[in-house]
């Protein structure tokens, strides 16, 4: 029985410390996500406009106006579109980047370095650099796109609105991809060596080992990329308000571009914190989703 | 004994207390925008000048940017943090206003316009409800550059109405340039642009008398029409542009015209010919008797509360106003900030600089063209409160972008803006 009441103590005093550990950042996270998050709520239950100034209860006013707005759909429709398509060129590239980045050759621990450059080079950098790059007036793409034959005259690639996502959803995949590939690449080298080389005695194809071995066994990984890097993708703003600022015509306008521009520019704060609330409201339900659904299960492994 | 010991006691104090308030400065807090390095120590320079004749005051500064002093002023208000002198454009001033954190500086612009007398564009936009809400510090005016020799060697002369623009702007385009490098951005820049062309055909009020939006009408109609007709001699990525890029079509010489405040600090570190650098007027529709543009009177704001601070500031600013400081407080960027007094206009601390020697010409000319300068929202002594959210919202340059990117007709799209207004405007 002592035995039994000091193991329980023990485990409590172990229990205690661990949240006294775990409490600081509980904390801090609470200070930055939780007050922001409660403020958020209060305000999009009153009127205020400008920042700063007082405004007046208005009830479910706010979260009636967003809902019933075109502006606010059209927005998460280009949300949807932004995260999509982020999705599928990053990981394809990140895929084909680690594939590689796996292999054994002269100068591998370089790549592997140099291949993360683009993630760590400020926002501020890339957009500058890109818009150089595009530009008609001394950028390179549109004289070696007219050398190579592609196109016969300069064009602009953020003047119409599908170039313009097009464009975007390139040039935020380049700069997110490497993050993607050290992850992949981190799942690659985790599956053991043997089971390639039993499946190559089994004369499996290369494809085949691609399709029965790795794929499966990067599947936790790549469940994890996929629910944080949509969670990070759908709250991209800078490179989106640097590049185009929204346009050309609002098709560019994802849902963090609204609520931008609907607090600071319309100056209607609180119709921006209502739409916060919503966002953050469906991203909470797309993560639960994506975790009951997506997960892999323990009998799978 | 006692009590008189305690009287002499007292009475120390009290001139102690009184002799260190008397030591204390007077602290003064200025925010600006003009964040760029040259600007921030040029604004330094004269700082040091100011407080070491002033010892009562002492001034710093924190440059800002435009970008997040919407938000960032609204909420240091709020906070009890305001700082004591901020610097503004018109609709900025309409949105510090409503929030009740001016006071009105009429009788000390008054004085100042006594002394230096201001160029009236440039209090236009600040004397609205019965007061002066900010005092006029620099002009900025957008007008047409161009090379001559480009224009020579096309056989042109340089445009003053609508029609003959359009026909320099397609013959520059068949010698291979942009012949109007003119944005279609959803961003202030096109604002402008867009705006240079309203005024220039009758277009230039936004409100009537009564507040209600006029924006949807004929001659407003024809203006943008007119635009979207130059805008395909302009850039392909023009719709991405801000001033930036413009300039840099213009200075890599692909831009046969562009409209710009300026272009002279560019052009010249690219080592351009002075004497090759035309400017002239926004060219006018051909009924129009004359050009106009749209220019951004910059002013002070004053939001300093206690009396002290307040005539602090009001010295700071007037030091800033005096011709022997105030040219080289306008050449903090040379050839960019105009004058907003008369006798700054003819001070040699802003002639001698060694750029506005250079282009001296280029420079009178845009002071010329700023004197007819208008800003949407500010143009007929009454100001709404709803400019503040249309001009943050750019609803100008999105009107242009149903047009251009949208395939809107004008007059749908024009309509559509006014609608936006109004949304904008509730």
């Amino acid at each position: 029985m002592p035995i039994r009441r000091s193991q329980r103590l023990a485990a409590r005093r172990e229990a205690a410390f661990a949240a006294l550990l775990v409490a600081p950042v509980l904390a801090w996270l609470g200070a930055t996500l939780l007050y922001p998050l409660a403020v958020s709520l209060a305000l999009s239950v009153e009127n205020v406009r400008v920042i700063g100034s007082v405004g007046r209860f208005v009830g479910l006013d706010n979260y009636l106006s967003v809902l019933g707005s075109a502006a606010f759909w059209l927005a998460l429709g280009r949300s949807v579109v932004w995260v999509v398509g982020n999705a599928v060129v990053q990981t394809a590239l990140a895929m084909a980047a680690a594939l590689v980045l796996e292999q054994s050759f002269p100068g591998v621990r370089i790549a592997r370095t140099w291949i993360v450059l683009t993630w760590i080079v400020p926002t501020i950098v890339i957009v500058i650099v890109w818009r150089w790059l595009l530009s008609t007036s001394g950028g390179m793409i549109n004289p070696l796109l007219i050398a190579l034959g592609v196109i016969r005259e300069p064009v602009g690639f953020f003047s119409t609105p599908a170039s313009a996502m097009a464009t975007l959803i390139l040039i935020n995949s380049w700069r997110w991809f490497p993050f993607i590939a050290v992850m992949l690449l981190a799942g690659l080298q985790r599956i053991p060596g043997e089971l390639y080389e039993a499946a190559a005695l089994d004369g499996a194809s290369r494809f085949a080992r691609f399709r029965r071995i790795t794929l499966p066994l990067l599947q936790p990984t790549l469940f994890v990329l996929t629910v944080i890097g949509t969670l990070l993708s759908f709250n991209v703003f800078d490179i989106v308000w640097l590049l185009t600022g929204g346009g050309p015509a609002n098709a560019t306008t994802t849902l963090p571009i609204l609520i931008y521009r609907t607090a600071f520019k319309g100056y209607r704060l609180s119709e921006a914190a209502a739409m916060s609330v919503v966002a953050t409201v469906l991203l909470m339900g797309l993560a639960l989703i994506a975790v009951r659904t997506l997960a892999p299960r323990e009998e799978a492994r | 004994m006692r009590g008189r010991n305690f009287v002499f006691a007292s009475l120390v104090a009290m001139l102690a207390a009184s002799a260190a308030a008397q030591a204390d400065p007077v602290q003064i807090r200025l925010w600006h925008m003009e964040q760029p390095p040259q600007r921030v120590a040029r604004v330094q320079q004269l700082i040091d000048e100011f407080n070491k004749a002033n010892p009562d005051i002492v001034v710093k500064q924190e440059p800002q940017n435009w970008g997040e002093v919407y938000a960032k002023a609204p909420a240091a208000i709020a906070a009890g943090n305001a700082p004591d002198i901020l610097f503004a454009i018109p609709d900025f001033t309409t949105v510090i206003k409503g929030l009740g954190a001016l006071t009105s500086v009429k009788d000390f612009v008054a004085k100042l316009n006594e002394q230096h007398h201001f160029i009236p564009a440039t209090l236009r936009p600040y004397e609205y409800d019965g007061g002066v809400w900010a005092v006029p510090l620099y002009n900025m005016a957008i007008s047409l550059w161009y090379r001559h020799s480009v224009f020579d060697k096309a056989g042109l002369k340089p445009p003053q109405t609508w029609s003959e623009w359009r026909k320099d702007a397609e013959a520059l385009s068949k010698a291979g340039l942009y012949g109007a490098g003119l944005p279609a951005n959803k961003q202030l820049y096109t604002d402008q642009t867009v705006y240079a062309t309203m005024v220039n055909n009758g277009a230039a009020q936004l409100f009537g008398d009564d507040g209600a939006l006029r924006f949807d009408n004929p001659k407003t109609v024809e203006a943008y029409a007119f635009y979207k007709d130059m805008f395909k001699y302009s850039a392909p990525d023009a719709t991405n542009w801000t001033w930036g890029e413009a300039e840099a079509c213009f200075d890599a010489a692909k831009c046969g015209t562009v409209l710009q405040f300026t272009v002279i600090s560019t052009y010249n570190a690219q080592g351009g010919d002075p004497a090759d650098l035309g400017v002239a007027a926004v060219p006018h529709n051909d009924g129009e008797t004359a050009s106009n543009t749209i220019a951004y009177s910059n002013a002070a704001m004053i939001l300093a509360k206690d009396p002290a601070k307040r005539k602090a500031a009001e010295a700071f600013i007037s030091f800033l106003l005096e011709p022997a400081n105030y040219g080289r407080f306008l050449n903090m960027e040379p050839g960019l900030f105009l004058p907003a007094t008369e006798d700054g206009a003819k001070a040699p601390s802003f002639w001698n600089d060694p750029l506005a020697v250079k282009y001296k010409s280029q420079i009178e000319t845009m002071i010329a063209n700023s004197q007819n300068g208008m800003l949407f929202g500010f143009t007929s002594g009454k100001v709404f409160p709803a400019i503040g959210a249309i001009s943050a919202q750019n609803i100008l340059a999105g009107t242009l972008q149903r047009i251009v990117v949208g395939g809107d007709a004008p007059a749908a799209a024009v309509a559509a803006g006014q609608k936006e207004m109004q949304e904008a405007a509730k």
